[in-house]
């Protein structure tokens, strides 16, 4: 039997992850949001920096890479370019839109400068409510799952954090864990 | 002098079976392929890893709507950019529907056809099933019964290799089996429940084409058990699960006697009058539109169910003015699928601390029908099959509420155990069910567009309305949360891909096509051995008695040429 610890770290090893993990440290400081302000393909300066900010803040470093580390703004940017049509692209605009003047209105400030703990604390309550009560924020759901898939479907995200592995050869219906 | 001994049209499931024991048998066989080669090493995508898979692996939006409306509609899951060149663009392959009806009509033209992208569930049929509709009068009678194909199941699964479990159950019988894939912990309790508080009905391994335990002659033909990676979709360089191209065709290949030709669009197949037999297949290039005929002494029609009838249908001559073996007027007539829509979903508690290694493929658990099995006891006719599984919820897909480090890991880390179950369940047929030529339409290569005309009757609604009810108690006994059951909504007729019937056998060429032995009637040295001649549906996906059918109808026809018969 494994610990969830020892399950977790397992399979770290088990798929060369150690170096990164030790490289990062149980305690890994928090990546300061940047404003990366240079445009993409698809995004705006501005849209490049509000998009790098929310995922970093949905997807943090923490022991394995964050959204920042394996960029997850700019695999957006080449999803919009190169898979959404027209009109995706125009809803997801304007979801940006809609999100920007949400956060901003929260925060008080421009998002982008806002301190990290009230960025926090603004989009936390933000996804609270998309996901429990206000129907009408589909725009930004939809945008917080391309930003998880993203990051999934990077090696970073798929090997480090999801423990993705290429070859597993073997079917283990039961696997046992028990909290650290 | 005749070309080849024999023809086979179409290289997917059962076009290499019959390819495979004609060859064994010494004969030089022609398969014809109407789509271009697929070579592994070049057009598998198996070994891509995530980030190599751009735009999350997605079609383009834009690209869908202009080539693959239809397809996409039918199989999203299946269709990514990495396996899109396995299925045909609608746009280049059309087909119309008639006034008030649908049908998804999903396919691959290319080497193997469909059993490069099916989803391997391989069930046998038994006389539960080929006995129904002699049971309840309903269409014609089936002309053999299990014991006529037994040996030829057995043959079949030796070969193609089928992991499962031993049950004994009567109505489903067993297969030659390589070791299952073992239920997970929440499959067993519902398991236990299930048989607890419905006698009647068992939780059973899903039987899946997928080696577990190569046996020597799988190995001989570079195959190798399957590593758990779930990519199936994209092919197999493991050769693992079965397809023509993984083990049929290098089986027929290996002996000499193959010769292979792709991009051959079958036009119309030559019949001799004075002789009563056909001759030969008249094909046109893909991609010269150049038209060309081969002759053979026997021709094997592996098409596929629609395009099989299709060329009967085209195939028209003096005799056969509604086209060839058509004496009965049903090429084309009968068409069935399975049918879904009965689906429930539901969380069970007790597992949270257990998780899974590897990646299962194509399901976990199968129901059995349980239905009607002796006699008559429900509202309903004939029965159908769960198949579904149960796995930790984990990958969301970021559509669960949180951001942040909780967030984050609670991608990976165990969570709640979801239960699934869906129901696939037998069509009646139906002679008003059908698809012809349609009278002015034709494709880029003159050939007539198929019009479909295909509806569901009242025994598949009210089958699927019994089968969500069903779904959901099974849950409840099982003690699951959170029980979801979407309102039924039956899935359009061909979106299980299993389409059957259109040159059904029977004993009587007034009512059927074909014989017995998959022969037509009328025509003694033409062969149907895809999904055309099956006389009724049952609820078991039909690839695995396609095959059966067709390894014993290629071994009867190589009695009769030995025979000097034809």
């Amino acid at each position: 039997m494994k610990t969830r610890r020892e399950f977790i770290q397992g399979l770290i090893l088990s798929v060369g992850g150690a170096a990164t993990l030790s490289a990062c440290g149980d305690k890994a400081p928090a990546v300061t949001a940047t404003a990366p302000h240079n445009p993409g393909r698809f995004y705006t300066g501005d849209e490049m920096a509000l998009v790098s900010r929310v995922s970093d803040l949905i997807i943090p470093r923490t022991e394995t890479p964050g959204a920042l580390d394996v960029n997850v703004a700019g695999y957006l940017d080449g999803l919009m370019s190169d898979w959404a049509s027209a009109e995706t692209q125009r809803a997801h605009r304007a979801a940006l839109a809609r999100l920007r003047a949400d956060l901003d209105s929260a925060v008080g400030v421009p998002f982008e400068r806002a301190a990290q703990e009230a960025a926090e604390e603004a989009l936390a309550e933000l996804d609270a409510r998309a996901f429990e009560i206000d129907q009408s924020m589909e725009g930004y759901r939809r945008f917080k799952g391309w930003i998880t898939q993203a990051y999934f479907a990077t090696e970073g995200g798929a090997v480090q954090e999801l423990k993705w592995v290429a070859l597993p050869g073997r079917w283990d219906p039961s696997v046992d864990i028990t909290p650290a | 002098m005749a070309d080849f001994d024999a023809i086979v049209v179409g290289s997917g499931m059962s076009g290499g079976m019959s390819a495979k024991e004609l060859t064994e048998r010494g004969l030089k066989v022609l398969v014809l392929e109407r789509g271009p080669e697929i070579i592994p090493e070049r057009d598998y995508t198996d070994n891509l890893a995530p980030w190599e898979k751009p735009n999350l692996d997605n079609v383009a939006q834009e690209e869908i709507a202009e080539h693959y409306p239809r397809q996409y509609g039918g199989v999203a899951y299946a269709i990514k950019e990495s396996t899109k060149h396995f299925w045909v663009k609608d746009s280049e392959h059309p087909y119309e529907e008639a006034e008030g009806t649908t049908y998804d009509w999903l396919r691959g033209y290319h080497t193997a056809g469909r059993s490069i992208m099916w989803s391997r569930q391989t069930y046998r049929l038994s006389d539960l099933d080929f006995g129904a509709n002699a049971r309840e009068g309903h269409a014609i009678d089936w002309p053999i019964r299990y014991a006529d194909i037994e040996p030829w199941y057995n043959k079949v699964e030796t070969f193609i290799g089928i992991s499962g479990s031993a049950e004994g159950l009567p109505h489903l019988p067993d297969s030659v089996f390589q070791p299952a894939f073992e239920l997970t912990d929440a499959e067993k309790a519902l398991k236990a429940s299930v048989e607890s508080s419905f006698p009647e009905r068992n939780v059973i391994p899903a039987r899946i084409a997928h080696l577990t335990d190569a046996t020597e002659e799988q190995k001989s033909l570079g195959r190798s058990n399957c590593q758990v990676r779930n990519h199936c979709h994209q092919g197999c360089s493991f050769k693992a699960y079965f397809s023509s191209l993984n083990a049929t065709l290098p089986a027929a290949e290996r002996t000499g006697n193959l010769t292979m030709v792709h991009n051959a669009i079958v036009e119309s197949i030559e019949y001799d009058a004075v002789s009563n037999r056909v001759s030969g297949v008249r094909v046109i290039d893909a991609e010269t539109n150049e038209k060309r005929t081969y002759t053979a002494k026997v021709i094997f029609l592996n098409a596929s169910t629609i395009a099989s009838a299709m060329i009967l249908l085209q195939s028209k001559s003096e005799t056969f003015p509604n086209g060839l073996a058509n004496h009965s007027d049903q090429v084309g007539r009968n068409l069935m699928d399975h049918v879904s829509g009965a689906n429930a979903t539901g969380y069970l508690s007790g597992f949270d601390n257990k998780t899974t290694f590897g990646r299962r493929p194509s399901g976990g658990i199968y129901i059995p029908r349980y239905a009607n099995l002796n006699g008559q006891d429900k509202p309903y006719r004939r029965g159908f099959g769960f198949q579904g599984g149960a796995t930790s919820v984990g990958n969301a897909g970021g559509q669960i509420p949180g951001i942040g480090r909780a967030f984050k890991e609670a991608h990976r880390l165990p969570s709640a155990w979801r239960i699934g179950i869906g129901a696939f369940g037998e069509q009646l047929s139906n002679p008003d069910n059908r698809v012809t030529l349609h009278p002015s339409k034709r494709d880029k290569w003159g050939n007539p567009l198929a019009l479909f005309n295909v509806k569901y009757g009242e025994n598949e609604y009210k089958m699927l309305e019994e089968a969500s009810k069903d779904a959901v108690a099974m849950l409840e006994a099982a003690g699951c949360t959170q029980i979801t059951a979407t309102p039924v909504n039956l899935t359009k007729p061909g979106n299980r891909i299993h389409e059957m019937g259109s040159a059904r056998m029977g004993r009587d060429r007034e009512t059927s096509v074909l014989n017995g032995w998959c022969q037509a009637h009328d025509v003694p040295n033409l062969f149907i051995t895809d999904g055309s001649f099956m006389t009724s549906a049952a609820c078991q996906n039909p690839s695995l008695t396609y095959m059966a059918f067709s390894a014993r109808a290629a071994n009867y026809a190589a009695d009769l040429i030995e025979q000097g018969v034809i």
